[in-house]
Protein backbone atom coordinates (compact mmCIF):
# COMPACT_ATOMS: atom_id res chain seq x y z
CA UNK A 1 0.00 0.00 0.00
CA UNK A 2 1.40 3.37 -1.00
CA UNK A 3 2.00 5.77 1.84
CA UNK A 4 0.01 8.99 1.67
CA UNK A 5 2.29 11.97 2.30
CA UNK A 6 0.08 14.96 1.52
CA UNK A 7 -3.66 14.88 1.87
CA UNK A 8 -5.79 17.88 1.01
CA UNK A 9 -9.32 17.51 2.32
CA UNK A 10 -12.14 19.61 0.88
CA UNK A 11 -10.02 22.72 0.54
CA UNK A 12 -12.07 25.83 -0.13
CA UNK A 13 -10.79 29.36 -0.32
CA UNK A 14 -12.89 32.39 -1.09
CA UNK A 15 -11.48 35.90 -1.35
CA UNK A 16 -14.58 37.70 -0.15
CA UNK A 17 -17.14 36.53 -2.69
CA UNK A 18 -14.57 35.55 -5.27
CA UNK A 19 -13.83 31.86 -5.50
CA UNK A 20 -10.17 30.85 -5.32
CA UNK A 21 -10.50 27.09 -4.82
CA UNK A 22 -13.58 25.04 -4.06
CA UNK A 23 -13.84 21.67 -2.38
CA UNK A 24 -10.47 20.44 -3.59
CA UNK A 25 -9.46 17.04 -2.30
CA UNK A 26 -6.27 15.32 -3.28
CA UNK A 27 -3.81 12.73 -2.06
CA UNK A 28 -0.12 12.61 -2.91
CA UNK A 29 1.86 9.46 -2.28
CA UNK A 30 5.43 8.77 -1.29
CA UNK A 31 7.92 8.93 -4.13
CA UNK A 32 5.63 10.45 -6.73
CA UNK A 33 5.84 13.58 -8.79
CA UNK A 34 2.39 15.06 -9.05
CA UNK A 35 1.84 17.55 -11.85
CA UNK A 36 -0.65 20.26 -11.02
CA UNK A 37 -1.76 21.99 -14.17
CA UNK A 38 -4.14 24.73 -15.06
CA UNK A 39 -4.12 28.15 -16.71
CA UNK A 40 -3.60 31.46 -14.94
CA UNK A 41 -6.26 32.15 -12.34
CA UNK A 42 -7.40 28.53 -12.13
CA UNK A 43 -6.44 28.30 -8.45
CA UNK A 44 -2.98 26.69 -8.52
CA UNK A 45 -1.24 29.35 -6.44
CA UNK A 46 -4.21 29.62 -4.08
CA UNK A 47 -3.96 25.87 -3.47
CA UNK A 48 -0.21 26.07 -2.84
CA UNK A 49 -0.51 29.13 -0.60
CA UNK A 50 -3.24 27.39 1.38
CA UNK A 51 -1.04 24.33 1.83
CA UNK A 52 1.80 26.58 3.01
CA UNK A 53 -0.55 28.47 5.37
CA UNK A 54 0.31 31.79 3.76
CA UNK A 55 -3.40 32.41 3.38
CA UNK A 56 -6.26 31.28 5.60
CA UNK A 57 -8.43 28.47 4.28
CA UNK A 58 -12.16 29.21 4.17
CA UNK A 59 -12.61 25.54 4.96
CA UNK A 60 -10.78 22.26 4.57
CA UNK A 61 -7.62 20.75 5.95
CA UNK A 62 -4.16 19.73 4.82
CA UNK A 63 -2.47 16.71 6.34
CA UNK A 64 1.22 15.91 6.08
CA UNK A 65 1.95 12.26 6.83
CA UNK A 66 -1.38 12.03 8.63
CA UNK A 67 -0.82 15.08 10.82
CA UNK A 68 -2.78 18.26 10.18
CA UNK A 69 -0.48 20.98 8.88
CA UNK A 70 -1.40 24.05 10.84
CA UNK A 71 0.53 27.31 10.96
CA UNK A 72 3.86 27.23 12.72
CA UNK A 73 4.26 23.47 12.88
CA UNK A 74 8.05 23.58 12.85
CA UNK A 75 8.48 19.82 12.49
CA UNK A 76 6.33 19.75 9.35
CA UNK A 77 8.01 22.87 7.97
CA UNK A 78 11.37 21.13 8.28
CA UNK A 79 10.07 18.40 6.00
CA UNK A 80 9.00 20.80 3.25
CA UNK A 81 11.02 22.49 0.55
CA UNK A 82 9.07 25.30 -1.09
CA UNK A 83 9.80 27.13 -4.29
CA UNK A 84 7.36 29.94 -5.10
CA UNK A 85 6.71 30.93 -8.70
CA UNK A 86 8.14 34.40 -8.16
CA UNK A 87 11.12 34.51 -5.85
CA UNK A 88 11.61 37.47 -3.57
CA UNK A 89 14.71 37.36 -1.38
CA UNK A 90 16.71 39.90 0.57
CA UNK A 91 18.29 42.21 -1.99
CA UNK A 92 20.85 43.57 0.46
CA UNK A 93 22.45 40.14 0.86
CA UNK A 94 24.91 38.26 -1.32
CA UNK A 95 24.10 34.70 -2.39
CA UNK A 96 26.55 33.46 0.26
CA UNK A 97 24.92 35.53 3.01
CA UNK A 98 21.47 34.36 1.93
CA UNK A 99 22.54 30.72 2.05
CA UNK A 100 24.22 31.28 5.45
CA UNK A 101 21.01 32.85 6.71
CA UNK A 102 19.01 29.92 5.34
CA UNK A 103 21.35 27.44 7.02
CA UNK A 104 20.80 29.18 10.37
CA UNK A 105 17.15 28.06 10.39
CA UNK A 106 18.02 24.36 10.33
CA UNK A 107 19.37 22.32 13.20
CA UNK A 108 21.01 19.73 10.98
CA UNK A 109 24.16 20.39 9.00
CA UNK A 110 23.16 21.20 5.43
CA UNK A 111 26.40 22.78 4.35
CA UNK A 112 27.64 19.80 2.35
CA UNK A 113 24.45 19.65 0.29
CA UNK A 114 24.68 23.42 -0.21
CA UNK A 115 28.15 23.15 -1.73
CA UNK A 116 26.98 20.31 -3.96
CA UNK A 117 23.95 22.24 -5.24
CA UNK A 118 25.80 25.52 -5.73
CA UNK A 119 28.40 23.69 -7.79
CA UNK A 120 25.77 21.78 -9.73
CA UNK A 121 23.80 24.90 -10.64
CA UNK A 122 26.97 26.94 -11.23
CA UNK A 123 25.86 29.78 -8.97
CA UNK A 124 28.28 32.55 -8.01
CA UNK A 125 28.03 32.98 -4.23
CA UNK A 126 29.75 36.35 -4.26
CA UNK A 127 26.99 38.05 -6.27
CA UNK A 128 24.45 40.30 -4.62
CA UNK A 129 20.88 39.07 -4.86
CA UNK A 130 19.71 42.34 -6.40
CA UNK A 131 22.19 41.77 -9.24
CA UNK A 132 21.02 38.24 -10.05
CA UNK A 133 19.28 37.58 -13.35
CA UNK A 134 15.87 35.90 -13.29
CA UNK A 135 17.47 32.55 -14.12
CA UNK A 136 20.10 32.82 -11.40
CA UNK A 137 17.47 33.90 -8.89
CA UNK A 138 15.49 30.80 -9.83
CA UNK A 139 18.59 28.66 -9.33
CA UNK A 140 19.03 30.15 -5.86
CA UNK A 141 15.36 29.48 -5.13
CA UNK A 142 15.80 25.86 -6.19
CA UNK A 143 18.86 25.48 -3.95
CA UNK A 144 16.96 26.99 -0.99
CA UNK A 145 14.10 24.55 -1.56
CA UNK A 146 16.29 21.46 -1.90
CA UNK A 147 19.25 22.16 0.38
CA UNK A 148 17.81 20.84 3.64
CA UNK A 149 16.95 17.53 1.99
CA UNK A 150 13.20 17.84 2.56
CA UNK A 151 10.87 14.87 2.27
CA UNK A 152 8.28 16.95 0.45
CA UNK A 153 8.88 19.46 -2.31
CA UNK A 154 6.28 22.00 -3.31
CA UNK A 155 7.40 23.63 -6.52
CA UNK A 156 5.51 26.39 -8.31
CA UNK A 157 6.66 26.93 -11.90
CA UNK A 158 10.20 25.78 -11.06
CA UNK A 159 11.71 25.95 -14.54
CA UNK A 160 10.47 29.37 -15.65
CA UNK A 161 13.52 31.49 -16.32
CA UNK A 162 15.95 28.56 -16.46
CA UNK A 163 17.92 28.00 -19.65
CA UNK A 164 17.57 24.55 -21.33
CA UNK A 165 20.89 23.32 -19.89
CA UNK A 166 19.87 24.24 -16.34
CA UNK A 167 16.41 22.79 -16.96
CA UNK A 168 18.06 19.45 -17.64
CA UNK A 169 20.23 19.79 -14.52
CA UNK A 170 17.00 20.44 -12.62
CA UNK A 171 15.16 17.47 -14.17
CA UNK A 172 18.08 15.21 -13.23
CA UNK A 173 17.92 16.52 -9.66
CA UNK A 174 14.17 15.82 -9.58
CA UNK A 175 14.71 12.26 -10.75
CA UNK A 176 17.31 11.71 -8.02
CA UNK A 177 15.02 13.12 -5.36
CA UNK A 178 12.14 10.99 -6.59
CA UNK A 179 14.39 7.92 -6.45
CA UNK A 180 15.10 8.77 -2.81
CA UNK A 181 11.35 8.59 -2.13
CA UNK A 182 10.63 12.30 -2.05
CA UNK A 183 7.11 13.46 -2.81
CA UNK A 184 6.94 16.33 -5.25
CA UNK A 185 4.01 18.63 -5.89
CA UNK A 186 4.80 20.22 -9.23
CA UNK A 187 2.69 23.11 -10.41
CA UNK A 188 3.30 24.21 -13.96
CA UNK A 189 1.97 25.66 -17.19
CA UNK A 190 4.46 23.77 -19.30
CA UNK A 191 2.67 20.63 -20.34
CA UNK A 192 5.63 19.03 -22.06
CA UNK A 193 7.50 18.80 -18.76
CA UNK A 194 4.50 17.20 -17.09
CA UNK A 195 4.57 14.34 -19.58
CA UNK A 196 8.34 14.12 -19.18
CA UNK A 197 8.61 13.97 -15.39
CA UNK A 198 5.26 13.49 -13.66
CA UNK A 199 3.70 10.25 -12.46
CA UNK A 200 0.24 11.68 -12.03
CA UNK A 201 -1.43 14.84 -13.09
CA UNK A 202 -4.25 16.91 -11.64
CA UNK A 203 -6.07 19.45 -13.77
CA UNK A 204 -7.60 22.43 -12.07
CA UNK A 205 -10.25 24.58 -13.70
CA UNK A 206 -12.05 27.56 -12.17
CA UNK A 207 -10.94 26.54 -8.69
CA UNK A 208 -12.09 22.95 -9.04
CA UNK A 209 -9.96 19.89 -9.52
CA UNK A 210 -11.61 18.39 -12.58
CA UNK A 211 -9.35 15.43 -13.26
CA UNK A 212 -6.67 13.43 -11.50
CA UNK A 213 -5.07 10.73 -13.55
CA UNK A 214 -1.82 8.86 -13.82
CA UNK A 215 0.30 9.71 -16.83
CA UNK A 216 0.15 6.03 -17.73
CA UNK A 217 -3.67 6.00 -17.77
CA UNK A 218 -3.77 9.27 -19.58
CA UNK A 219 -1.65 7.91 -22.41
CA UNK A 220 -3.48 4.56 -22.30
CA UNK A 221 -6.77 6.37 -22.66
CA UNK A 222 -6.13 6.57 -26.33
CA UNK A 223 -7.56 9.99 -26.73
CA UNK A 224 -7.01 10.31 -30.44
CA UNK A 225 -7.96 12.25 -33.48
CA UNK A 226 -9.29 9.99 -36.24
CA UNK A 227 -9.47 11.02 -39.89
CA UNK A 228 -11.64 8.64 -41.83
CA UNK A 229 -12.60 8.43 -45.51
CA UNK A 230 -15.55 6.20 -46.43
CA UNK A 231 -18.63 6.03 -48.68
CA UNK A 232 -20.66 5.08 -45.60
CA UNK A 233 -19.90 8.17 -43.59
CA UNK A 234 -23.48 8.87 -42.54
CA UNK A 235 -23.88 5.41 -41.02
CA UNK A 236 -20.51 5.64 -39.28
CA UNK A 237 -21.36 9.06 -37.83
CA UNK A 238 -24.65 7.70 -36.47
CA UNK A 239 -23.08 4.57 -35.08
CA UNK A 240 -20.10 6.18 -33.40
CA UNK A 241 -21.93 9.34 -32.35
CA UNK A 242 -18.66 11.19 -32.66
CA UNK A 243 -17.59 14.72 -31.97
CA UNK A 244 -16.74 15.94 -35.47
CA UNK A 245 -13.97 18.50 -35.87
CA UNK A 246 -14.05 18.83 -39.64
CA UNK A 247 -15.91 17.30 -42.54
CA UNK A 248 -15.10 17.33 -46.25
CA UNK A 249 -17.03 15.22 -48.80
CA UNK A 250 -16.40 11.63 -47.74
CA UNK A 251 -13.81 12.48 -45.10
CA UNK A 252 -14.37 13.37 -41.48
CA UNK A 253 -11.99 14.17 -38.65
CA UNK A 254 -13.28 13.48 -35.16
CA UNK A 255 -12.13 13.42 -31.57
CA UNK A 256 -12.14 9.81 -30.42
CA UNK A 257 -12.20 8.62 -26.86
CA UNK A 258 -12.83 4.96 -27.48
CA UNK A 259 -10.07 2.44 -26.93
CA UNK A 260 -8.31 1.20 -30.06
CA UNK A 261 -10.02 -2.15 -29.73
CA UNK A 262 -13.49 -0.64 -29.44
CA UNK A 263 -12.87 1.69 -32.34
CA UNK A 264 -11.65 -1.04 -34.66
CA UNK A 265 -14.53 -3.34 -33.75
CA UNK A 266 -17.04 -0.59 -34.45
CA UNK A 267 -15.70 0.57 -37.80
CA UNK A 268 -14.88 -2.93 -39.09
CA UNK A 269 -18.52 -3.26 -40.19
CA UNK A 270 -18.01 -0.55 -42.78
CA UNK A 271 -15.96 -0.07 -45.90
CA UNK A 272 -13.13 2.22 -45.00
CA UNK A 273 -11.07 3.80 -47.77
CA UNK A 274 -8.56 5.54 -45.58
CA UNK A 275 -7.92 5.94 -41.89
CA UNK A 276 -5.46 8.06 -39.95
CA UNK A 277 -5.23 7.85 -36.16
CA UNK A 278 -3.26 10.60 -34.39
CA UNK A 279 -2.51 10.69 -30.67
CA UNK A 280 -3.54 13.68 -28.55
CA UNK A 281 -0.59 15.68 -27.37
CA UNK A 282 -0.75 16.67 -23.71
CA UNK A 283 -1.65 20.17 -24.83
CA UNK A 284 -4.63 18.86 -26.79
CA UNK A 285 -5.62 16.69 -23.85
CA UNK A 286 -5.47 19.71 -21.61
CA UNK A 287 -7.65 21.70 -23.99
CA UNK A 288 -10.01 18.73 -24.23
CA UNK A 289 -10.65 18.92 -20.48
CA UNK A 290 -10.89 22.66 -20.60
CA UNK A 291 -13.59 22.79 -23.28
CA UNK B 1 17.42 36.12 12.78
CA UNK B 2 17.80 38.73 15.51
CA UNK B 3 21.30 39.54 14.23
CA UNK B 4 19.92 40.08 10.73
CA UNK B 5 17.14 42.31 12.05
CA UNK B 6 19.70 44.42 13.87
CA UNK B 7 21.81 44.64 10.71
CA UNK B 8 19.03 45.74 8.36
CA UNK B 9 17.73 48.36 10.76
CA UNK B 10 21.15 49.72 11.65
CA UNK B 11 21.33 52.23 8.80
CA UNK B 12 18.11 54.02 9.77
CA UNK B 13 19.13 53.95 13.40
CA UNK B 14 22.43 55.65 12.58
CA UNK B 15 20.69 58.29 10.44
CA UNK B 16 18.08 59.20 13.08
CA UNK B 17 20.58 59.12 15.95
CA UNK B 18 22.93 61.31 13.91
CA UNK B 19 20.12 63.82 13.30
CA UNK B 20 19.57 64.11 17.04
CA UNK B 21 23.26 64.23 17.89
CA UNK B 22 23.84 66.78 15.10
CA UNK B 23 21.04 68.96 16.46
CA UNK B 24 22.37 68.86 20.01
CA UNK B 25 25.96 69.31 18.82
CA UNK B 26 24.99 72.55 17.08
CA UNK B 27 23.30 73.73 20.28
CA UNK B 28 26.37 72.87 22.39
CA UNK B 29 28.59 74.72 19.91
CA UNK B 30 26.53 77.89 19.51
CA UNK B 31 24.92 78.22 22.94
CA UNK B 32 27.97 79.50 24.81
CA UNK B 33 28.20 82.45 22.40
CA UNK B 34 24.47 83.20 22.87
CA UNK B 35 24.80 83.09 26.66
CA UNK B 36 27.77 85.42 26.56
CA UNK B 37 26.25 87.89 24.16
CA UNK B 38 24.49 91.02 25.27
CA UNK B 39 21.43 90.06 23.27
CA UNK B 40 20.62 87.15 25.49
CA UNK B 41 18.85 89.19 28.12
CA UNK B 42 16.75 90.69 25.37
CA UNK B 43 15.83 87.21 24.16
CA UNK B 44 14.84 86.21 27.69
CA UNK B 45 12.75 89.38 28.02
CA UNK B 46 11.17 88.71 24.64
CA UNK B 47 10.26 85.19 25.72
CA UNK B 48 8.34 86.65 28.63
CA UNK B 49 6.20 88.54 26.15
CA UNK B 50 4.88 85.27 24.67
CA UNK B 51 1.48 84.06 25.86
CA UNK B 52 1.68 81.92 28.97
CA UNK B 53 0.18 78.95 27.10
CA UNK B 54 2.91 78.99 24.47
CA UNK B 55 5.61 79.16 27.10
CA UNK B 56 3.89 76.27 28.87
CA UNK B 57 3.91 74.20 25.71
CA UNK B 58 7.69 74.43 25.62
CA UNK B 59 8.09 74.29 29.42
CA UNK B 60 9.48 77.84 29.30
CA UNK B 61 7.28 78.90 32.19
CA UNK B 62 9.15 76.59 34.56
CA UNK B 63 12.59 76.83 33.06
CA UNK B 64 14.74 79.57 31.58
CA UNK B 65 16.76 79.16 28.42
CA UNK B 66 19.71 80.98 29.95
CA UNK B 67 21.85 77.80 29.88
CA UNK B 68 22.25 74.74 27.66
CA UNK B 69 20.51 72.64 30.29
CA UNK B 70 17.75 75.23 30.40
CA UNK B 71 17.35 74.95 26.64
CA UNK B 72 17.31 71.15 26.89
CA UNK B 73 14.57 71.27 29.52
CA UNK B 74 12.49 73.48 27.27
CA UNK B 75 12.88 72.97 23.53
CA UNK B 76 15.57 70.28 23.63
CA UNK B 77 13.46 67.57 25.16
CA UNK B 78 10.48 68.51 23.00
CA UNK B 79 12.65 67.84 19.92
CA UNK B 80 13.97 64.67 21.49
CA UNK B 81 10.42 63.46 22.19
CA UNK B 82 9.27 64.29 18.69
CA UNK B 83 12.23 62.78 16.87
CA UNK B 84 12.36 59.58 18.94
CA UNK B 85 8.58 59.43 18.47
CA UNK B 86 8.87 59.73 14.68
CA UNK B 87 11.69 57.16 14.62
CA UNK B 88 9.67 54.74 16.77
CA UNK B 89 6.57 55.21 14.63
CA UNK B 90 8.44 54.54 11.39
CA UNK B 91 10.28 51.59 12.91
CA UNK B 92 7.05 50.10 14.26
CA UNK B 93 5.20 50.47 10.99
CA UNK B 94 8.06 49.12 8.89
CA UNK B 95 9.91 46.45 10.83
CA UNK B 96 7.34 43.68 10.39
CA UNK B 97 5.49 44.91 7.35
CA UNK B 98 8.64 45.20 5.23
CA UNK B 99 8.68 41.41 4.85
CA UNK B 100 5.23 41.54 3.30
CA UNK B 101 5.82 44.70 1.32
CA UNK B 102 9.02 43.24 -0.17
CA UNK B 103 7.29 39.84 -0.49
CA UNK B 104 10.15 38.11 1.36
CA UNK B 105 7.55 36.77 3.81
CA UNK B 106 6.86 33.91 1.37
CA UNK B 107 10.44 32.77 1.94
CA UNK B 108 10.43 33.40 5.68
CA UNK B 109 7.16 31.54 6.11
CA UNK B 110 8.61 28.47 4.38
CA UNK B 111 11.53 28.00 6.77
CA UNK B 112 11.08 26.34 10.16
CA UNK B 113 10.30 29.41 12.20
CA UNK B 114 7.04 30.38 13.86
CA UNK B 115 5.21 33.65 13.31
CA UNK B 116 5.57 34.36 17.02
CA UNK B 117 9.31 33.93 16.68
CA UNK B 118 9.46 36.30 13.69
CA UNK B 119 7.45 38.87 15.61
CA UNK B 120 9.41 38.47 18.82
CA UNK B 121 12.74 39.03 17.07
CA UNK B 122 11.43 42.15 15.38
CA UNK B 123 9.93 43.54 18.58
CA UNK B 124 13.14 42.96 20.53
CA UNK B 125 15.18 44.59 17.78
CA UNK B 126 12.83 47.60 17.65
CA UNK B 127 12.76 48.11 21.40
CA UNK B 128 16.51 47.72 21.65
CA UNK B 129 17.12 50.37 18.98
CA UNK B 130 14.70 52.81 20.66
CA UNK B 131 16.41 52.34 24.04
CA UNK B 132 19.85 52.55 22.41
CA UNK B 133 18.91 55.80 20.67
CA UNK B 134 17.73 57.38 23.91
CA UNK B 135 20.84 56.10 25.70
CA UNK B 136 23.34 57.27 23.08
CA UNK B 137 21.73 60.71 22.78
CA UNK B 138 21.52 60.83 26.58
CA UNK B 139 25.23 60.04 26.99
CA UNK B 140 26.17 62.53 24.26
CA UNK B 141 24.17 65.29 25.93
CA UNK B 142 25.58 64.34 29.33
CA UNK B 143 29.09 64.81 28.01
CA UNK B 144 28.07 68.06 26.31
CA UNK B 145 26.43 69.40 29.47
CA UNK B 146 29.42 68.39 31.61
CA UNK B 147 31.67 70.45 29.34
CA UNK B 148 29.25 73.40 29.39
CA UNK B 149 28.96 73.87 33.15
CA UNK B 150 26.95 72.71 36.13
CA UNK B 151 23.61 70.95 35.87
CA UNK B 152 21.31 68.79 37.98
CA UNK B 153 22.53 65.28 37.15
CA UNK B 154 19.55 63.47 38.64
CA UNK B 155 17.06 65.67 36.84
CA UNK B 156 18.99 65.25 33.61
CA UNK B 157 19.04 61.43 33.85
CA UNK B 158 15.32 61.29 34.61
CA UNK B 159 14.54 63.64 31.73
CA UNK B 160 16.75 61.62 29.38
CA UNK B 161 14.94 58.37 29.94
CA UNK B 162 11.44 59.86 29.80
CA UNK B 163 11.13 59.65 25.96
CA UNK B 164 11.45 55.87 26.21
CA UNK B 165 7.91 55.59 27.60
CA UNK B 166 6.12 57.48 24.85
CA UNK B 167 8.39 55.92 22.19
CA UNK B 168 7.72 52.29 23.10
CA UNK B 169 3.97 52.93 23.08
CA UNK B 170 4.27 54.64 19.68
CA UNK B 171 6.32 51.70 18.40
CA UNK B 172 3.81 49.14 19.70
CA UNK B 173 0.84 51.06 18.33
CA UNK B 174 2.35 51.41 14.84
CA UNK B 175 3.44 47.76 14.87
CA UNK B 176 -0.10 46.73 15.76
CA UNK B 177 -1.59 48.90 13.01
CA UNK B 178 0.87 47.44 10.50
CA UNK B 179 -0.74 44.02 10.94
CA UNK B 180 -3.86 45.34 9.18
CA UNK B 181 -2.24 45.96 5.82
CA UNK B 182 0.33 44.54 3.40
CA UNK B 183 2.00 47.70 2.12
CA UNK B 184 4.35 49.95 4.08
CA UNK B 185 3.26 52.93 1.97
CA UNK B 186 -0.14 52.85 3.64
CA UNK B 187 1.22 52.88 7.17
CA UNK B 188 3.89 55.60 6.81
CA UNK B 189 1.41 58.48 6.68
CA UNK B 190 -0.70 57.05 9.47
CA UNK B 191 2.34 56.54 11.70
CA UNK B 192 3.62 60.07 11.21
CA UNK B 193 0.06 61.34 11.66
CA UNK B 194 -0.18 59.58 15.02
CA UNK B 195 3.01 61.28 16.23
CA UNK B 196 2.11 64.78 15.07
CA UNK B 197 -1.56 64.65 16.07
CA UNK B 198 -0.51 63.21 19.41
CA UNK B 199 1.98 66.00 19.94
CA UNK B 200 -0.56 68.59 18.83
CA UNK B 201 -3.13 67.22 21.28
CA UNK B 202 -0.52 67.34 24.02
CA UNK B 203 0.20 71.01 23.32
CA UNK B 204 -3.51 71.86 23.03
CA UNK B 205 -4.26 70.10 26.30
CA UNK B 206 -2.00 72.58 28.09
CA UNK B 207 -3.71 75.64 26.61
CA UNK B 208 -7.00 75.69 28.45
CA UNK B 209 -9.25 73.70 30.72
CA UNK B 210 -11.68 72.95 27.93
CA UNK B 211 -8.95 71.20 25.91
CA UNK B 212 -7.41 69.44 28.89
CA UNK B 213 -9.15 66.16 27.97
CA UNK B 214 -6.97 65.93 24.84
CA UNK B 215 -4.06 64.79 26.97
CA UNK B 216 -5.83 61.45 27.35
CA UNK B 217 -5.61 61.06 23.57
CA UNK B 218 -1.92 61.88 23.36
CA UNK B 219 0.89 59.38 23.62
CA UNK B 220 3.18 62.20 24.71
CA UNK B 221 1.23 62.57 27.94
CA UNK B 222 3.03 59.38 28.97
CA UNK B 223 6.34 61.26 28.83
CA UNK B 224 5.40 63.97 31.26
CA UNK B 225 8.48 66.19 31.09
CA UNK B 226 6.79 69.00 33.07
CA UNK B 227 6.24 66.71 36.01
CA UNK B 228 9.87 65.50 35.86
CA UNK B 229 11.16 69.09 35.82
CA UNK B 230 8.96 70.29 38.67
CA UNK B 231 9.14 67.21 40.93
CA UNK B 232 12.50 65.73 39.86
CA UNK B 233 10.79 62.37 39.67
CA UNK B 234 9.12 60.18 37.07
CA UNK B 235 5.48 59.49 37.81
CA UNK B 236 5.42 55.72 38.44
CA UNK B 237 1.81 55.60 37.33
CA UNK B 238 2.78 56.82 33.88
CA UNK B 239 5.61 54.28 33.69
CA UNK B 240 3.21 51.49 34.63
CA UNK B 241 0.62 52.82 32.18
CA UNK B 242 3.17 52.96 29.34
CA UNK B 243 4.29 49.41 30.00
CA UNK B 244 0.70 48.22 30.33
CA UNK B 245 -0.41 49.85 27.06
CA UNK B 246 2.68 48.50 25.30
CA UNK B 247 2.02 44.98 26.58
CA UNK B 248 -1.64 45.11 25.57
CA UNK B 249 -0.78 46.40 22.08
CA UNK B 250 1.92 43.76 21.63
CA UNK B 251 -0.45 41.06 22.86
CA UNK B 252 -3.03 42.04 20.23
CA UNK B 253 -0.27 42.31 17.63
CA UNK B 254 0.65 38.66 18.30
CA UNK B 255 -3.01 37.62 18.13
CA UNK B 256 -3.73 39.49 14.92
CA UNK B 257 -0.47 38.61 13.18
CA UNK B 258 -1.11 34.92 13.74
CA UNK B 259 -4.45 35.23 11.96
CA UNK B 260 -3.16 37.42 9.17
CA UNK B 261 -2.96 36.36 5.54
CA UNK B 262 0.63 37.04 4.61
CA UNK B 263 0.22 37.48 0.85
Amino acid sequence: MEKCIIEIQNLTKYYGKIKGVEDLSLKLYEGEIFGFIGPNGAGKSTTIRSIMNLINKTSGKVFIEGKEFVKDDIKIKEKIGYLPSEIYLYNDLTVKEMLDYHESFYKKDIHKKRIELVTRFKLDETKKIEDLSLGNLKKLGIILAFVHDPKILILDEPTSGLDPIMQNVFYDLLKEEKAKGKTIFYSTHILSEVSKICDRVGIIKDGKLIKVESMEDLTKKNLTFVTLTSEQLEKIKKDLNVNIISENKNTIKFRNNLTSDELIKKISKYNIDKILIEEFTLEEMFLHYYK
Amino acid sequence: MFKREMKINLKNFIIWTSILIGLFLIVFLIYPSIINSQNFELIDEMMKMFPKEILKAFNMDISSINSVFGWLKTEGFVFLLLITGIYSALLGSNILLKEESDKTIEYLNSVPVTRNNILLNKILCGLLYIILMVLIVGIFNFIGLSLSGNFDTKLYILLSITPIFSSIVTFALCLFLSTFTHKTKKTFGISLGIVFVSYFFNVLSELSNSTKFLKYLSIFSLADIRNVITNVAINPLLVALSLFITMILLFFTFIHYNKKELV
